[in-house]
């Protein structure tokens, strides 16, 4: 394969990847998976009910590993019959995000449900206008997702099969949103009244905001906040590791020696190295710029 | 009493050796079904295969239930996940050697691991959950029958191996019609799903027995109608029944699980405010 053919699907790999990342971190968001979950989840028992889509799929990469290994499946049976292959990953991702819509909602079905003694009521509004947001979502990852599996199996002549290489970035994808964008709702939308970086302190659990700038707040208004940042960053951090992990077997192709082999290896490991040292930077900068807390101060509980 | 589950022995309307029984006879019943009658009829019958796998689906999120209601919260995925693991490995092994009792011996090599494994956890780990041993070997066998069922509806049989008559393929086995295809990934993960999501779905102190299940039915037949998908380009097993079937299935389960979500919900309203301090004391 010609150089400037492989970098130039290195890079479509990569802003689809960065579409997937940032989309799979605000359908997560939309219904409160993974890391926000807990919250959500024990907000009722606390004396809070809520109106906020309390969605549990088995935490986000089994169930990005799901709609991806489902729709690398069915575009997998259509490409062999004979479709197209735009065709066949559109259709893959469609009937994807439809199952990743009956998983949703019988997870905020049976929750709710089976928390009856405090009294948390079933909204099928809130089943009406989130699941076709989650499940548009849904289909945007998934989509995203067959487009790094399909140019991985056909161009850059990856040995996995596409179903295969779909559910593994699946479960990367997933792993990666869960990791980074939660934390932008978990920690700090869902506790938006009381004071930024305080940490959740133990009386304040399950005291998740409910009511929102007008009305009560849902899972969208909370997609919302976080495609301001958290999705976004979520992108960048996907993208980044589907781009640079194949970056450096595409500017130093293993398959033609194995001098270039382990040239990928070191420019791996420096890659490593450098991303630590720049973390390693942004902590101790925020450190001296905010630093510690000095004192226990009581948080105050805005309305 | 936690969010995360009763702390204790869950309340069973179903006993759990009936619904071992129901796994394990009725996997392997599908099983051997479709084995036979694909051989005998044709390939329309392949869809007992996954009949059989719902059957082991259902066994195994009742095992699942029973074990993570001990508070295991997010653990809940993670030891379905386990199950699966060990059956993709039980699975690969049991139809390698065995032949035609490739299935049995899986079953039987999965509760093996699986019981190593309980036994480590709680001997080893010290979770000191009661029924952990019994429970992961439970989760491991209904693992394997799962993934047997599917992969039998998608190609029609369970032999590992390819048969080859004077060097042309007469029939497809799983390792290349499932596993190096790639479609095992999907077997994988829609049986485990499948498997631990009806529990982790229904979460919460009020969970009932039933409802569960129900929810298992329904996930079963997600995956059934998965592998009628692939079904429908192998030349041994027929897709468009094990499709249509798992639709019927997947419409009755689902509207049972909705009638028991009725029942047992505090409120169900199309909209509304939430509830109010009086209401709530």
């Amino acid at each position: 394969m010609e150089p400037l053919t492989g970098m130039g699907v290195m890079a479509l790999i990569g802003a689809a990847a960065t579409i997937a990342g940032a989309s799979e971190d605000l359908e997560s968001d939309v219904g409160s998976q993974s890391n926000p979950n807990s919250q959500v989840q024990l907000a009722p028992q606390m004396m809070y009910p809520h109106r906020i889509f309390n969605k549990a799929i088995s935490g986000e990469p089994p169930s990005n590993a799901l709609i991806c290994a489902i729709g690398g499946t069915i575009a997998s049976v259509l490409i062999s019959s004979g479709a197209s292959a735009v065709l066949a990953l559109t259709i893959g991702a469609i009937l994807a995000a439809t199952v990743h819509g009956t998983y949703s909602v019988t997870s905020y079905l049976g929750r709710s449900a089976s928390q009856k003694r405090f009294k948390q009521p079933i909204y099928l509004d809130i089943v009406r206008s989130h699941v076709p947001v989650m499940m548009g979502y849904a289909f945007i990852t998934t989509f995203c997702i067959l487009v790094v599996a399909y140019l991985m199996t056909t161009v850059l002549e990856h040995p996995f099969s596409l179903p295969l290489l779909a559910f593994i970035w699946g479960i990367t994808v997933g792993a990666i949103g869960s990791s980074t964008g939660d934390v932008h709702y978990g920690a700090e939308r869902e506790f938006q009244n009381v004071e930024f970086g305080s940490g959740l302190n133990a009386a304040n659990s399950g005291n998740i905001v409910r009511k929102a700038e007008s009305g009560l707040r849902n899972g969208i208004d909370n997609s919302w906040f976080c495609a301001k940042f958290g999705g976004p960053a979520t992108g960048i951090a996907f993208g980044m590791t589907v781009f640079l992990s194949g970056w450096i077997t595409v500017v130093f192709d293993a398959s033609q020696s194995d001098a270039l082999g382990w040239a990928s290896i070191i420019a791996g490991a420096i890659i490593v190295l450098l991303l630590i040292i720049w973390n390693r930077n942004i902590e101790v900068a925020a450190r001296n710029a905010y630093g510690p807390y000095k004192q226990d101060e009581e948080a105050e509980v805005a309305a | 009493m936690s969010a995360g589950g009763g702390g204790g022995g869950a309340h069973e309307a179903i006993p759990q050796n009936k619904l071992i029984a129901f796994g394990v006879i009725g996997g392997l019943v599908g099983i051997y079904a479709a084995y036979f009658l694909v051989d005998i009829i044709g390939p329309s019958m392949s869809f007992l295969g996954a009949l059989g796998a719902i059957c082991s689906i259902v066994w195994g999120a009742s095992a699942v239930r029973r074990v993570a209601n001990y508070g295991l919260g997010t653990g809940v995925p993670s030891i379905g996940m386990l199950a699966l693991g060990i059956g993709v490995i039980a699975t690969t092994f049991g139809l390698a050697v065995g032949g035609i009792a490739g299935p049995l011996v899986a079953l039987v090599f999965a509760s093996l691991i699986g019981l190593v494994v309980g036994m480590l956890g709680n001997k080893v780990l010290n979770m000191g959950i009661p029924i952990m041993v019994q429970s992961t070997t439970e989760i491991a066998a209904a693992g394997a029958l799962t993934i047997v069922g599917l992969s039998t509806s998608m190609i029609g049989t369970f032999m590992f191996f390819d048969e080859i008559v004077n060097g042309v393929v007469v029939a497809q086995g799983v390792a290349s019609g499932v596993m190096t295809t790639g479609y095992i990934a999907v077997i994988f993960i829609a049986g485990g799903l499948a498997i631990l999501h009806p529990y982790n779905a229904n979460l919460g102190p009020d969970e009932k027995q039933d409802r569960t299940l129900a929810c298992a039915f329904e996930k079963g037949a997600i995956a059934m109608i998965l592998a009628g998908i692939v079904a429908t380009i192998t030349p041994f097993a027929s897709g468009s029944i094990t499709i249509l079937i798992g639709i019927a299935i997947w419409y009755v389960s689902f509207s049972g699980y909705y009638k028991r979500v009725k029942r047992d919900a505090f409120m169900v309203t199309g909209s509304g405010l939430l509830p109010s301090k009086e209401e709530l004391e």
